[in-house]
């Protein structure tokens, strides 16, 4: 993590003097994870791609404004956040859910796809906020610290999204489990 | 679930100090509630592990690309294209606010016609009464008037 920050560090400090390949380079390691932490939260391929495009985009623009090179990934999820909830408010007004809410997936002796479907379904069914917080925590690894940055929050706000959120996928899992 | 003032969760991620995660682990080893707390924590993050991550469908475009290239309006919010607008108008109101009177050009005529004719008999006076003051002189040295 550490090797990969200075490296990071050198390829914004390259990109800032105008070197395309560096920012290219960092767009190339960063890319799946914004791609995969959007998909999450707006739960549309294209809509995903297209953000994480607008994404990298804002971020070349605004390089010279990072004040710390060290928290590069922080201020990446921090425009990624801004463009995926610009994308919800504007889908709001016409009632899209972004994800289905049917019935919970049962079963238990499920397949790896069936799994990973269900644990779709299951953040599916939280808030944005909490499906944002349990991202960024579980799949993003990023510390509390780091996400009240990306959230423009505090920390106790995040704590409650992140726990509210696990105890309500908990419930579901164990319905998973005990195949109700 | 576990006891109050253990954070599990917490605990789970990694987010507790070195001090607070000795006293957590010191009491889970006499707590079976907070032992299960931690085992179910642990579970829920393991099964939201299993959701595959996906591969990104096509490439981010690169600064290369044309995507990248400015929009036509980003032109006008350059800070250097800005300050050259703001030197132009700078430019012009100087010119404006200092431009010359309007120009009659028959009027300047006239005046230079004036100072013309003003020199001329200026010039016709002097010279009579340079001669009237030789006239004089010429009397006086020689005692002939001149007729």
């Amino acid at each position: 993590m550490i090797f990969r920050e200075v490296e990071d560090r050198d390829l914004i400090a390259k990109a800032r003097k105008g070197d395309v390949e560096a920012y290219n380079l960092l767009v190339s390691r960063w890319e799946r994870r914004v791609f995969n932490y959007l998909l999450r939260l707006v739960a549309n391929r294209e809509d995903a791609l297209d953000v994480s495009q607008e994404v990298f985009l804002k971020a070349y623009q605004s390089l010279a404004k990072l004040d710390d090179p060290g928290r590069f990934g922080a201020w990446l999820f921090r425009i990624a956040h801004n463009e995926a909830f610009s994308l919800l408010r504007r889908r709001k007004p016409e009632g899209e859910m972004p994800f289905e809410t049917g019935a919970p997936v049962r079963g238990s002796e499920l397949l790896p796809i069936e799994l990973s479907l269900a644990v779709e379904t299951a953040l599916g069914r939280l808030s944005e906020e909490q499906r944002e917080a349990v991202l960024l925590k579980v799949y993003q690894g990023f510390k509390f610290e780091e996400m009240a940055e990306i959230l423009s929050c505090p920390v106790s706000t995040v704590k409650s999204r992140l726990y509210t959120g696990l105890e309500l996928l908990k419930t579901q899992f164990c319905e998973v489990k005990h195949g109700l | 679930m576990g006891c109050e003032g253990y954070d599990w969760k917490a605990y789970a991620f990694g987010e507790l100090a070195a001090n607070e995660r000795r006293d957590a682990e010191k009491h889970a080893v006499a707590c079976e509630g907070c032992r299960q707390e931690l085992a179910q924590v642990r579970l829920t993050v393991d099964t939201l592990a299993a959701l595959r991550e996906e591969e990104v469908p096509r490439r981010i475009a690169f600064v290369s690309d044309k995507v990248f290239e400015p929009r036509w309006w980003d032109t006008f919010l350059r800070p250097t294209f800005a300050a050259a607008c703001v030197l132009a108008a700078a430019i012009v109101m100087h010119g404006y606010i200092t431009r010359p009177a309007e120009v009659d050009a028959a009027a300047i005529q006239a005046q230079v016609n004036q100072a013309v004719a003003r020199a001329v008999a200026d010039v016709e006076r002097k010279n009579a009464d340079l001669d009237t003051r030789l006239t004089k002189y010429y009397v006086q040295s020689t005692g002939i008037k001149y007729q």
